[in-house]
């Protein structure tokens, strides 16, 4: 019997199971992929926002501010990368800097620090490359990047090493409300139980709580199609920026990413299939017209990439973050969006400490480490560290993925680390091997037999995501 | 400290490193892969050599004729080798390299000569909308897959992109047993050469969709690509509605072009020309950076490795000039562009005091011509022309023009046109 279940490791069930380690408890987090942070966490725009946006007083306005604050002790304890970027929210004529009034107005009320209107001459001192039309920027110097998959493997890592458990490729198949606990069927096979249970299943939030009860809301997934461009564009942007918000959520954005590229997007678009993360011709046309809003001679030549993202929107305004009316022990981390990658760090102890009170029923786990060892990107250490770790492992010497200078010593601890990963897209989100400009054409061959070698497996076993993504049909030579 | 680091140990380094190192220099070259050859160790089918050798060789058939030499040569090289930093400080190159063996070192060099080839377009780059499935590969992958690793991608296959590589594919992966359902080409005309269309497509069936193509990936429950949707296209390369097919495959292969990889150089203050996505160089092969030299599909994409080797040649022949007879005065150089119906041409600079009796011009029409006369303009006066019949995109031409035709000032542009 576990004292804890949660289903789901993006982001949020990660972040909750770090803050659920530090109690004597006896925690499982359920993923039904085979990776954390692989469908909402998986593609967005890895912004901590400032606070500019959300209803004061509404749970999306309160954990986002703190979170945005909590940040910066995660990058201390769990080695997340940050980027403080700043962001810019551009006006572009009278009408719209009226908005940024009434955007001042929630700043100001959601204490956001350090905030200032500058004009738009003023702003594009600061960034060049910042549209000519644009008049006036409300600047949020707290605003700042981060690199969204880290964070789920930093807090899931750092919770694993704390005592709890973690078991991917488990689809929660069935949930049954037995006397004072929770039967959870996974597969359609295995059984587990648990005291309580957390729901942070993201878009399929609904369903989870649909298999106990009419769930208190209904999902009604967005869809967000972004363009990459590579990191040598480095320096076109170094602000996060907004347009003003509108129904469509916050628009069409850039963003600097932490290790160079830039983001354009998202469109914003309600999808019936919850999981169809499709780019489209007018999705991505809509992410050019609108990107050149904010900005000028933006590279659209360097772009390397297309994606688009789900964000589990629900029919609640606010994040859902209860226990459920009907059964005692199961709690809702429901309608997770925007900013819910911001307010993640505070999400966990507010779901914990003030809805939960874990604390009153257990005690603190007295080897509970808040701290997780950096993962280690060898080319960008100095040159004293390299030397160092060169003598220890001659594999920093050999370089994998060229684009973006990853070495073969850095794959196989993706392979074999704490949370370790066996799949070509496991490996790319642990240290980025293939995401640079040639996208894999040049070291996925690589990584393969890297793989293959590592598991003593062929490398016709050899996943590209899931356990069913083989990626070859056969081999062709073989001895008859 | 060395003569001559050459970057890159396939056609193109091991012509340019003989070729300085039969002059006496002492030569580096430095491979990341483990064998010498490069891309060539891939092509096992035949038509390299015809050119160079008047013969017909395999890809590795062809990298051997050079590697025998490299080696009697004794010429210095390094295997599994990555170079990861190029700067040049007074006067000297310093390459930064990582291997297993050594760890990361630094060589110096006088001259440098960056023959890294190119990487092929992906699907990122011309934004095909849909689903994020596996069983989209470029061409190239692909092949390695298929001739280096013995290992299939898949088995019903569709093929984006006329591109050389992928006719060849479309051959390979259909005498391994594949289904090849079509080659898409979004272009009203082919971009692979002549002898593929026919050799690879016409010969066993495979239909070529001229002004079609992919609009959408579509992937089934596991990830794994299960349906295309092809399209006719229009003059601006619009989907034409109710033209659509759906093709049900397991892999789209994408043959949709290649682009000189001069990565290596981002350190460096190089001048890039937006139409070869490469550098800048003169008619000796020398970048803006003096002593640094680019050639072989590192500087623009050629059909035939015969014209990686002869160029390569003469980038080393420069190297050697150089080293010899130290700088000319560079100040004084004139401008070459494209004008009509060229899509690009090199070199993109002439040094008037590096004298040639010819300077070999290569360039692409923008469209298919016939009968078609390259013109060479210097202030609007035509200094040399050229008969060239019929010329493709898909088929770099080269020129010699004559040395004592250009004139010591204004610049020049190169046309071709049709005799009406």
């Amino acid at each position: 019997m576990y004292d804890f279940i949660i289903i789901g490791a993006g982001v949020i069930g990660s972040s909750v199971a770090k803050e659920l380690s530090r109690y004597q408890a006896k925690t499982l987090c359920l993923e039904k992929e085979n990776d954390v942070a692989n469908v909402q966490s998986l593609a967005n725009s890895a912004i901590i926002h400032a606070g500019h946006n959300p209803e004061p007083g509404s749970l999306k306005a309160t954990l986002s501010i703190l979170g945005n604050k909590m940040y910066d002790d995660w990058e201390k304890e769990l080695n997340i990368p940050l980027l403080r970027t700043g962001a810019f929210v551009a006006a572009h004529n009278k009408k719209e800097e009226k908005i940024i009034d009434e955007l001042l107005d929630i700043t100001k009320k959601n204490e956001v620090p350090e905030y200032m209107i500058l004009t738009g001459d003023e702003a594009r001192k600061i960034e060049p490359n910042l549209a000519k039309s644009i008049t006036k920027v409300l600047s949020l110097p707290t605003t700042k990047v981060t690199y969204p998959w880290e964070v789920a493997f930093a807090c899931m890592e750092n919770a694993i090493i704390n005592g709890v458990e973690f078991l991917k490729n488990k689809k929660v198949t069935a949930i049954k409300k037995q006397a004072d606990f929770f039967e959870i069927e996974v597969n359609h096979q295995e059984i587990y139980q648990t005291k309580y249970v957390i729901n942070a299943a993201g878009v399929a939030s609904d369903d989870i709580g649909g298999m106990i009860e009419t769930p208190p809301f209904k999902i009604k997934a967005r869809k967000g199609e972004y363009f990459v461009l590579d990191r040598r564009v480095k320096g076109f942007m170094n602000h996060v920026l907004y347009p003003l918000p509108s129904e469509r959520g916050k628009g069409v954005l850039i963003t600097p990413q932490v290790h160079g590229n830039i983001l354009l997007g998202p469109s914003s678009e309600y999808i019936d299939d919850k999981y169809e993360a499709r780019t489209t011709d007018e999705g991505l046309a809509y992410i050019k017209k609108h990107s050149v809003e904010l900005a000028d001679d933006i590279p659209f030549n360097m772009i390397i990439r297309s994606f688009a993202g789900i964000r589990s929107t629900s029919t609640c305004d606010d994040f859902y973050i209860k226990e459920s009316k009907n059964h005692k022990g199961f709690y809702y981390l429901g309608g997770i969006e925007s900013p819910g990658l911001t307010a993640a760090p505070a999400i966990g102890p507010y779901l914990v400490n003030d809805v939960m009170n874990v604390g009153s029923e257990f005690n603190l786990n007295s080897k509970y480490d808040p701290k997780r060892e950096p993962r280690l990107e060898f080319h960008r250490l100095p040159w004293e560290k390299q030397k160092q770790l060169l003598n220890d492992d001659h594999l920093y010497g050999r370089i994998v993925c060229k684009c973006e200078k990853i070495t073969e010593k850095e794959i196989i601890d993706a392979i074999h680390g704490p949370l370790g990963s066996h799949s070509i897209k496991g490996i790319k989100k642990r240290v980025r091997a293939g995401a640079g400009l040639c996208q894999g054409g040049y070291c996925e061959e690589k990584i393969i037999k890297i793989i293959a070698r590592e598991l003593n497996v062929s490398p016709l076993d050899v996943e590209y995501d899931d356990l069913q993504s083989k990626l070859f049909k056969e081999e062709t030579k073989v001895d008859e | 400290m060395k003569d001559v680091i050459v970057i890159g140990g396939g056609a193109g380094g091991l012509a340019a490193a003989i070729e300085t190192h039969q002059s006496g220099k002492d030569v580096l070259l430095i491979e990341r892969e483990e064998f010498l050859g490069g891309i060539l160790n891939q092509c096992i089918h035949n038509g390299f050599g015809l050119e160079v050798f008047k013969e017909e060789y395999t890809g590795p058939e062809y990298a051997d004729q050079f590697i025998e030499s490299f080696l009697e040569e004794k010429i210095d090289y390094l295997l599994d080798t990555t170079v990861i930093g190029l700067r040049k400080e007074n006067d000297v190159f310093f390459v930064k390299t990582s291997n297993e063996k050594n760890g990361i070192q630094f060589f110096r060099a006088k001259a440098v000569v960056v023959s890294t080839g190119s990487y092929e377009r992906t699907r990122g780059q011309i934004s095909i909308p849909g689903d994020r499935p596996y069983g989209v590969i470029t061409a190239g992958s692909a092949q390695r897959y298929l001739n280096i690793d013995g290992l299939l991608v898949g088995k019903k296959v569709f093929i984006l992109g006329s591109g050389d590589i992928g006719l060849i594919m479309a051959r390979r992966m259909k005498l391994e047993g594949a289904e090849v359902l079509g080659v898409a080409e979004i272009m009203p005309h082919s971009n692979g050469l002549t002898r593929n269309i026919v050799q690879c497509l016409n010969d066993f069936d495979i239909p070529l969709y001229l002004s079609h193509t992919v609009t959408e990936i579509i992937g089934d429950d596991n990830h794994r690509l299960s349906k295309i949707k092809v399209s006719k296209v229009d003059e601006l390369f619009k989907p034409i509605e109710g033209t659509e097919k759906t093709f049900e495959v397991d892999t789209l292969l994408l043959s949709i072009g290649l682009i000189p990889d001069v990565t290596i150089l981002d350190d460096l203050e190089v001048e890039i020309d937006q139409r070869t996505k490469s550098v800048k160089v003169n008619q000796a092969y020398e970048t803006n950076i003096e002593g640094l030299f680019v050639c072989g599909n590192a500087l623009q994409v050629h059909d035939l490795v015969d014209n990686v080797t002869l160029e390569s040649q003469r980038a080393g022949q420069a190297v050697n000039r150089l080293l010899d007879k130290g700088k000319g005065d560079l100040s004084r150089s004139i401008s070459l562009s494209p004008g009509h119906n060229l899509g690009y041409v090199t070199p993109q600079r002439i040094d008037l005091d590096f004298k040639q009796e010819f300077i070999t011009l290569s360039f692409r029409s923008s469209k298919k011509m016939e009968k078609a006369t390259c013109k060479v303009f210097q202030n609007d006066e035509l200094i040399f022309e050229k008969k060239l019949f019929f010329v493709l995109p898909a088929e770099m031409e080269t020129i010699q023009l004559p040395f004592d035709k250009i004139k010591s000032d204004g610049n020049i542009s190169v046309e071709l046109e049709v005799k009406s």
